[in-house]
């Protein structure tokens, strides 16, 4: 995905060299590193095996210069061909803007050349890019061996969309940059289509100022960021309702806590404490509910005491009152 | 993506805020791609263009790692040196920030400016992915203005 800085100026474009392993594109980046000028390529970068062959991507710099007041930079990359490193050569094509494939035309690699071809399309597809609508630029190498396709049996089995091809000997820089030079003006012809379209300036940038502003404000930025295109009213409202949220009220006090971070102690501190203070109620309750219970049945078994023994007396009572009554009878005459 | 200066200076002050904080010598803002965003603190001589491919790269290789361990992604990367260390920190879901540090700061520190500054750059980003495209006259013809530079560059000998 093409990245445009108007900040720092700069236009950046990512291009990905596919194809078979030993078709030369490795070669072909160590040409363009060698010819181009100095002052505008920097360091060509390699992961490669002890035995030289890409592991993971090369990688080459490329500074076109100033177009329109923006630096235009290429940041150049090749997969490796060899078909177990699949997983690495998908990492490498994810947001490429521009596709060379490097194909072998020596007799007997075009089965290798089909299948590589297929595995671009399936890598591109898994980032949700068409071959047919990203700029691809086909380089039929090695073209001085002495046993090679024909122009004509190659495109028939790998361009059936018509794409830009050149044939080179990548070995000898022959090619090299002629297929780099059209495909770069794809790529910007493509760029320009996505973000030049001629519109008028008064719905230029309609959201970004605003937008921005909000959330720089929201991250304590010191420098105040003016609003100079209007704005649709739902989506400033929405980004400043986020941006001003107010810290939950029972935000845990931390110095330098971000914001953003404070919901999930909020959500996690009822959800431990709430099941904790209402098993412990719970256990209080039941707790007196045993004390009562235990008092009821002491109560109880006093009252019986008492009603016993108030019987006893009164039995008492009777027996002696009895046997008061016989000896008064024995005495009276 | 599109990068505007209000949107560089947003996220600049988040960045020099988190700088301040940690104590790490740089910080660098990286997209998927490899591209850089933006930069604060001391870079010196570092060539920012191969190790923004390296980190994009790095990443991008990690995510695949967490894929195959089944988890969503590993949002923190780390790199120890024997002087400076780097330290990689998911920002939303298409930028990587990079710190740098050395002795004069730790590794915990670093860690923990880096979530809050890492959630404040999400939400600058999340406005930058979401809004709609904008009209760019300073692009109109940029294609036809290139042709120019490419003749210049693709000179064959």
């Amino acid at each position: 995905m093409v990245q445009i800085n108007f900040s720092l100026k700069e236009v950046n474009c990512k291009v990905v060299y596919y194809g078979p392993g030993l078709s030369g594109k490795t070669t072909n980046l160590e040409v363009v590193h060698q010819k181009a000028p100095s002052a505008s390529v920097g360091d060509l970068t390699s992961i490669a095996t002890e035995g030289d062959r890409t592991l993971f991507f090369d990688f080459l710099p490329l500074d076109l210069g100033q177009v329109a007041g923006m630096k235009t930079k290429f940041q150049i990359y090749t997969v490796p061909g060899q078909v177990y490193y699949n997983s690495t050569r998908k990492l490498v094509v994810q947001g490429s803007d521009g596709v060379v494939f490097v194909a072998d035309s020596k007799r007997g690699k075009m089965d290798e050349n089909i299948e590589s071809l297929g595995n671009l399309i399936e890598n591109l597809k898994e980032y949700g890019m068409d071959i047919s609508t990203t700029p691809v630029v086909l380089q039929y190498n090695k073209r001085d061996l002495p046993e090679i396709y024909t122009l004509e049996e190659l495109n028939e089995s790998l361009n059936k969309w018509g794409f830009p091809y050149f044939e080179a000997v990548a070995r000898d820089g022959v090619g090299v940059f002629p297929t780099l030079k059209h495909l770069a003006g794809m790529v910007l012809e493509s760029l320009n289509r996505q973000h030049g379209g001629g519109g008028s300036v008064a719905i230029r940038k309609p959201t970004r100022p605003a937008a921005v502003s909000a959330s720089a404000q929201s991250v304590g930025a010191t420098q105040t960021a003016v609003a100079t295109a209007p704005r649709p009213q739902q989506q400033s409202t929405a980004v400043a309702a986020t941006a001003t949220a107010p810290p939950p009220p029972s935000r845990a006090p931390a110095p330098m806590a971000p914001a953003a971070s404070a919901p999930p102690r909020v959500t996690s501190a009822p959800a431990v404490s709430q099941p904790q203070s209402a098993s412990r109620a719970s256990a209080q309750s039941s707790v007196a509910r045993v004390a009562s219970n235990e008092s009821a049945g002491s109560e109880q078994k006093k009252g019986k005491g008492l009603l016993i023994v108030a019987l006893v007396v009164l039995l008492g009572a009777a027996v002696a009152g009895a046997h008061f009554a016989g000896l008064l009878e024995n005495l009276l005459p | 993506m599109v990068f505007y200066q209000d949107d560089v200076d947003a996220i600049n002050n988040v960045l020099n805020e988190f700088l301040k904080l940690s104590d790490s010598k740089c910080n660098i803002l990286i997209d998927k791609e490899g591209h850089m965003v933006t930069k604060v603190g001391s870079t010196g001589d570092i060539d920012l263009q191969s190790v923004s491919a390296l980190v994009a790269g790095s990443y991008a290789a990690t995510r695949e790692m967490a894929r195959l361990l089944g988890e969503d992604e590993f949002s923190v990367l780390f790199h120890q040196g024997k002087n400076d260390s780097i330290q990689l920190t998911l920002v939303g879901e298409r930028t990587i920030l990079a710190t740098v540090f050395d002795e004069r700061t730790t590794i915990g520190m670093v860690r923990l400016y880096a979530t809050e500054a890492s959630e404040k750059l999400a939400k600058i980003f999340e406005v930058i992915l979401t809004r709609p495209p904008g009209d760019n006259p300073e692009l109109e013809n940029y294609s036809q203005n290139a042709k120019g530079a490419l003749d210049f560059f693709f000179v064959e000998e």
